[in-house]
């Protein structure tokens, strides 16, 4: 079954053509926004959207901030948009053609926002799937970690964070290390994703670190030394080979997004 | 629960010494190549996969795969089982790990580019790194050139390949060229260069001294995954997510340009993915390993028998024989021996070339055989016959070793008009058969029994020729000789009454020339035949002898076993003395050798195609391929491997989405299936495994792969001992039959194909059930659809028609399983959409039967058959928040409530009961639901021991067995599976008295044999 023939025939995928969205992930972040509201909340001014190309994504947001919640004052508001792959300019948006795993990219975000923090977080990551499961699913969830680095220096106390997940064999590790930075993780399904895929979102409310616990990015730490002293790190010591244990690991609530009446992404119509 | 056997893929390899290792999950298997042997299998990690391997000078051996790394000696490799106390945690995933110069210390490059120095207990000296460049990579690589010169090549996700220094840690360059994330990175031992691969599907070779792209290297079809220098740098050998091994030269030209050719292609993997390869360079062979678990060992030493390719002109014989041959004279015809060959000329010269002597000779000229001539021989017995177009035929006996000219012998017929084609075969102990065709369809077909000996003619037949009937292939059975034709046709003639009406078989297939007819072996009064067909199908057909006195028709004919080639024309088959079916053919300009039985090429050769003249004879030690082109006889020899060709077979190269064990062999086997059970996966290759357990060992025998699907499987299910219903996408569900009453291998063919209703590929055949009327053969077959249809059949085994009996549709959303359900006198539909509802229609009154209420079987009380549609459902639940996976149920021994275990994408595992109450009132209920019972999708779940315990499996490779008392689960058993996307699941009974009464079969990207 072509990945590509079968995108064409899919009901999301017209729809996402009808509204002018670039892709059929857009329903996605919508139908999470239906559950959780976090891009309804009238003070939504600064966002960042991680691996975002096409910008199916960026769309939302960009429709959301500047077309739907006109009240507030558009000269604070931003939207930073990232991703590998080049994306064609969207209303309102600033878009970045960098690695986020590189450190200068969050930087360089960093720096795009100044003093400020920002309200939400999302990232659509996904790797070039290989076919080795381990190593796709590690990939991904650096994404994640990259994108979660980036969350820590930037987001403001409360605010939330999205992320893709593929529900694998690790990812219960996972869901215990972001434990320790939000009030609480969803794992949240929206119909427009296949039933058929491991895909999924974490959704994570409440931004609430340690206090203790103090992000500083420095392009020569790796993410595992970034997250000292959050306590969701793995390793204390650095540069030391630990002997084999099993990892804390835990399962968030699972949540399924859109109403029954929306479209099932694995009927065929 | 306990795993016995695993299969799945290996991702990585490494010859050392005389023996193999290779990363199979957590374990290194080790293998001695020359005998084909496992010597070991160890278990070196607890979870983790060996993605790569290392070993030092000294034997010590660095196994390090995701996170994980361990150092051990070789000889405790060999003599444990397990390891894993070894086994050492980075914080990071390690990309590759080196021994350094002396074998003191280990470097381990993570996948942020940073490389840690570590001692052999895995104590970290140091760690280095490149400021500034920590980002994700892919691939890399550690090459020690020297105690003080180690390169690092890191291969990051987008800005190309950074090869930097060790320990001074600068850069020394970045390669920028490939479009894509890198996935290999390899130096030259030389030190003079870099190939790399990327998404991009390309291999660059650049000069590591300037960093310059020197070449691009394309010819995959697909990613590359891995490259090595061989041969002292001038070859470069890759392996890619195209199922083949390239062999690439790299070649410097006079104007110091360096350049990357291909020069040979091996198609030797089943979709998707050649992961690792090793080169053993005294030896010349290569191994591979891939995704479908196989090790395959091939030879790149071409001249290793150093004849494998020669080709000749009449010019050049006849330079060496000194004679003279006619300006337009060409070659005619040709026969292989294990001698050497023989031809004819168009002016009917014939001439003998001797492979010890390499020396052509002329035998003798025969008028007759000018212009137009056949060859034909009996290999087994060197003699050579050839015929003309005006009923002649000249046969000729070599001695044993082709020095002499034992007989010579001619023979005129009259009982034809003409002859046009002539074909032999052997028959007995003392003579092989002959028959003569003519044109002319009123004459009849003309068959010799001539000796081996003095070649006279022994008997002479002369049989009635069937209509529309043009002789392509001979075969001999007893008083029998069996003749394949064109339009797929075969005909049998009685030797002993040649008035006999010949026993015609047409249209075995949808078509072509009749390309082969081989015995397989026979069993009481039945004898199974392989036939093979030009358009690429081959069968396996019964003929059973009739047992009456004077019996007409004398046999009656069954297809055992019926199955496409994947591509191009088939030209015949055999079975080689391991019993694998070998098939031989043309793929557009190429000649091909394969094995069918485990699924890859054995030789290939580029001949310009199937219209050209060509033989394929046995020799020896081999095959010989003989063609004509551009007017050159070309001699190619196809030389048994001197290597074992696989040291582990492999199984499907992708997911397995379903598995189903036979529930028996049948009564007549001899135990050759006994000692455990046929079984079946289907695959999201698109193919149907048809394999064997052994219930102690946990080995696995493949046996056929069945192409006759041609989009990813959903189900497969014996829905008894002897038949089975495969169902995928694009709405195909064929019902297959299997046989096991032969004792070499069992064979399954299709009966019937559900029809279908839309031309739309995207409908998807989600699931099926089935329920039998009872003491029969008939049954009922439910349908589900991915667009919310639900279809019931009634499928009559003496008509092998199904008939649509009720028709109707749930919602619009998807449906992932159905199942029959029958409680007292009431026949229940349970369905499990992907809205998390367990939803449940009555549809006793929908098919034309009553149930048995004792055996839940369909009772035939001859009611009519009426078309209906489906009615509402009479009971919905919702049980999960979105969709179910994996459904099961148990009926109670009074038939009054049947236990509904639901598994889901929500990580639910739901239980729920379906109950009947007095006056037939159906009710259903939650009795149970553990919302977290995985940390991932529930993919499948079954119920055993009448209900009271159930085994589920889930994404996150977890193995759960569960209690179930007064309608509760409870967690009995948890154990972690190798088998990653694990999605399927069967269990039987092995009823052997050991502590372990039940065999489990775990599928997903592997598959695995436990006990229970
Ligand atoms: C599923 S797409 C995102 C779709 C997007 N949300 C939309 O709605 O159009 C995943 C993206 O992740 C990007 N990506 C993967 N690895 C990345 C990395 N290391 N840095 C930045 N982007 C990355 C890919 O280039 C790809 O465009």
């Amino acid at each position: 079954m072509g990945k590509g023939s079968k995108d064409k025939r899919d009901l999301y995928y017209r729809k996402a053509k009808e509204q002018g969205y670039r892709a059929r992930s857009a329903f996605k972040l919508l139908q999470l926004n239906d559950q959780f509201h976090f891009l309804d909340d009238p003070n939504l001014k600064r966002v960042v959207d991680l691996c975002a190309a096409p910008g199916s994504w960026s769309q939302v947001l960009s429709r959301k901030l500047f077309d739907e919640n006109i009240d507030t004052d558009s000269e604070e508001k931003k939207i930073v948009a990232v991703d590998l792959q080049p994306m064609s300019p969207i209303p309102h948006v600033t878009t970045l053609q960098a690695d986020i795993t590189h450190p200068k990219t969050l930087a360089r975000i960093l720096d795009l926002f100044g003093n400020e923090k920002a309200d939400f977080v999302c990232s659509d990551g996904a790797p070039d799937v290989t076919g080795l499961h381990d190593l796709d699913e590690y990939v991904q969830q650096q994404l994640i970690m990259s994108a979660l680095q980036l969350t820590t220096c930037i987001l403001k106390k409360g605010g939330v964070f999205v992320a893709k997940i593929f529900r694998g064999r690790d990812i219960d590790m996972l869901y215990s290390q972001l434990g320790y930075l939000f009030d609480k993780i969803v794992c949240a399904k929206p119909r427009s994703s296949r039933g058929t895929s491991l895909e999924a979102f974490i959704v994570c409310l409440g931004y609430n670190p340690p206090s203790s616990w103090i992000p500083k990015l420095d392009v020569n730490t790796s993410v595992d030394e970034f997250f000292q002293g959050c306590y969701f790190n793995r390793l204390v010591i650095s540069d030391k080979l630990s002997h084999w244990n099993e990892e804390e690991r835990s399962i968030a609530e699972f949540m399924a997004c859109g109403s029954l009446e929306s479209f099932d992404s694995d009927a065929t119509y | 629960m306990k795993d016995v056997s695993h299969y799945g893929p290996a991702l990585c390899t490494k010859f050392h010494n005389d023996y193999v290792l290779a990363g199979y999950g957590p374990f290194v298997h080790v293998y001695d190549y020359r005998s084909n042997t496992l010597i070991s299998k160890c278990r070196m990690f607890h979870k983790n996969k060996v993605h790569g391997i290392s070993i030092s000078a000294g034997e010590e051996v660095l196994a390090y795969g995701a996170r994980s790394i361990s150092v051990v000696r070789f000889e405790d490799i060999l003599k444990n089982e397990s390891l894993v106390d070894s086994e050492k945690i980075n914080s990071d995933w390690v990309t590759n790990g080196e021994f350094s110069s002396d074998g003191s210390q280990v470097y381990l490059l993570t996948c942020y580019n940073k490389v840690l120095i570590c001692d052999l207990s895995c104590e970290v000296l140091s760690s280095k790194s490149l400021r500034g460049e920590r980002s994700i990579l892919y691939s890399g690589m550690i090459k020690v050139f020297a105690p003080d010169k180690v390169y690092i090549s890191a291969g990051t996700v987008m800005g190309g390949i950074i090869i930097w220094d060790l320990f001074s840690e600068t850069k020394i360059h970045n390669l920028l060229g490939h479009e894509g994330s890198i996935f290999y990175v390899t130096l030259s031992n030389n030190g003079s260069f870099v190939a790399s691969c990327s998404d991009d599907r390309s291999i660059r070779l650049w000069d590591l001294d300037t960093g310059e792209e020197l070449s691009v290297g394309w010819s995959h079809t697909a990613r590359i995954w891995n490259l090595k220098f061989f041969d002292n740098d001038t070859k470069l050998i890759s392996v890619s997510e195209d199922c083949t091994c390239r062999v690439w030269t790299v070649m410097e030209s006079q104007k110091n340009i360096t350049e990357l050719s291909i020069s040979n292609i091996y198609d030797v993997h089943l979709s998707k993915n050649i992961w690792g390869v090793d080169v053993k360079e005294d030896d010349m062979i290569a191994v591979t390993s891939g995704n479908d678990g196989r090790l395959k060992l091939i030879d790149l030493h071409l001249e290793r028998h150093g004849d494998e390719e020669t080709s000749f002109n009449l010019d050049e014989i006849s330079q060496q024989l000194d004679i003279v041959f006619d300006k337009n004279e060409t070659i005619k015809g040709f026969q292989g021996f294990s001698f050497g060959i023989v031809i004819i000329t168009s002016l009917g010269k014939i001439l003998q070339f001797r492979n010890t002597t390499k020396q052509w000779k002329l035998l003798l000229t025969d008028e007759n055989f000018v212009a137009y001539s056949i060859t034909n021989g009996i290999q087994a017995q060197n003699i050579v016959v050839f015929s003309n177009n005006k009923k002649d035929i000249l046969l000729i006996r070599f001695s044993e070793n082709g020095d002499e000219v034992m007989h010579v012998e001619q023979h005129h017929t009259t009982e034809l008009s003409k002859t046009n084609n002539c074909l032999v075969t052997e028959y007995d102990e003392h003579s092989f058969l002959l028959t003569l065709e003519s044109p002319n369809p009123r004459d009849k077909l003309l068959c010799l029994e001539i000796d081996f000996q003095d070649l006279k003619i022994k008997t002479k037949h002369c049989f009635n020729k069937p209509e529309n009937f043009a002789s392509s292939c001979l075969a001999s059975f007893q008083n029998f000789v069996l003749v394949g034709s064109r339009f797929s046709t075969l005909a049998i003639f009685n030797l002993l009454n040649d008035d006999d009406e010949p026993f015609i078989i047409r249209r075995l297939c949808p078509g072509d020339t009749t390309t082969s007819i081989k015995f397989v072996e026979n069993k009481n009064d039945s004898t199974v035949f392989s036939v093979t067909n030009r358009d690429g199908y081959y069968d396996f057909i019964e003929l059973t002898k009739s047992n009456c006195e004077s019996p007409h028709p004398p046999f009656s004919y069954k297809i055992l076993h019926s199955n496409k080639m994947m591509k191009g024309f088939l030209e015949g088959a055999f079975f080689n003395s391991n019993g694998e079916y070998i098939t031989y053919g043309f793929k557009s300009s190429l000649f091909y050798l394969y094995n069918e039985t485990n699924c890859y090429e054995l030789a290939s050769e580029v001949c310009g195609g199937a219209h050209r003249q060509w033989k394929l004879n046995n020799v020896n030690d081999g095959h010989i391929l003989m063609y004509i082109k551009s007017s050159r006889l070309h001699l190619r020899k196809m030389y048994h491997s001197v290597f074992p060709e696989t040291l582990e077979k492999g199984i499907h190269g992708r997911e397995i989405r379903d598995i189903s064990i036979c529930p028996e062999a049948s009564a007549d086997t001899d135990g050759n299936f006994k000692g455990g059970h046929i079984f079946c996966t289907a695959s999201e290759d698109t193919t149907i495994k048809l394999g064997y357990f052994d219930n102690k060992t946990g080995r696995i025998r493949n046996f056929w792969t069945q192409r006759k699907h041609i989009s990813g499987l959903q189900r497969c299910r014996f829905i008894n001992e002897k038949l089975m219903i495969s169902a995928s996408a694009r709405e195909e569900l064929f019902l297959w039959e299997l046989n096991d009453k032969y004792d070499k291998r069992p064979y399954v063919t299709i009966r019937q194909t559900l029809p279908t209703s839309t031309n739309n590929p995207d409908l998807r055949i989600m699931d099926f059930d089935v329920k039998f009327v009872s003491q029969s053969g008939d049954f009922i077959l439910i349908t589900v659809y991915s667009d919310s249809a639900i279809k019931i059949w009634y499928y009559k085994e003496e008509e092998n028609k199904f008939e649509l009996i009720t028709e109707g549709r749930y919602k619009t959303c998807c449906i992932f399983n159905v199942a029959l359900v029958a409680l007292k006198n009431q026949l229940f539909v349970v369905i499990s959409p992907t809205d998390g509802y367990v939803v449940i229609y009555n549809v006793t009154e929908y098919v034309p039967f009553t149930i048995d209420v004792t055996s839940g079987d369909l009772a035939d009380n001859k009611l009519d058959t009426l078309v209906s549609g489906l009615p509402m459902p009479v009971l919905q639940l919702q049980v999960h928040q979105s969709g179910i996976k994996s459904l099961d149920y148990a009926v109670d021994t009074m038939r009054t409530s049947a236990a509904i275990l639901t598994g889901g994408d929500d990580n639910g595992l739901g239980l729920s009961y379906l109950t009947l109450d007095a006056v037939n009132t159906p009710a259903l209920k939650a009795s149970d639901f553990i919302d977290s019972a995985a940390s991932s999708t529930i993919t499948s779940g079954i119920l055993i021991n009448g209900g009271e315990e159930a085994i589920t499996t889930s994404v996150d490779q977890i193995v759960r067995a569960w209690k179930i008392t007064e309608g509760k689960l409870t967690l009995a058993d948890e154990k972690y599976t190798t088998v990653a996307d694990t999605g399927s699941l069967d269990i039987i009974s092995n009823n052997d008295n050991t502590e372990f009464d039940k065999t489990l079969l775990i599928g997903g990207v592997g598959l695995s044999l436990w006990r229970k």
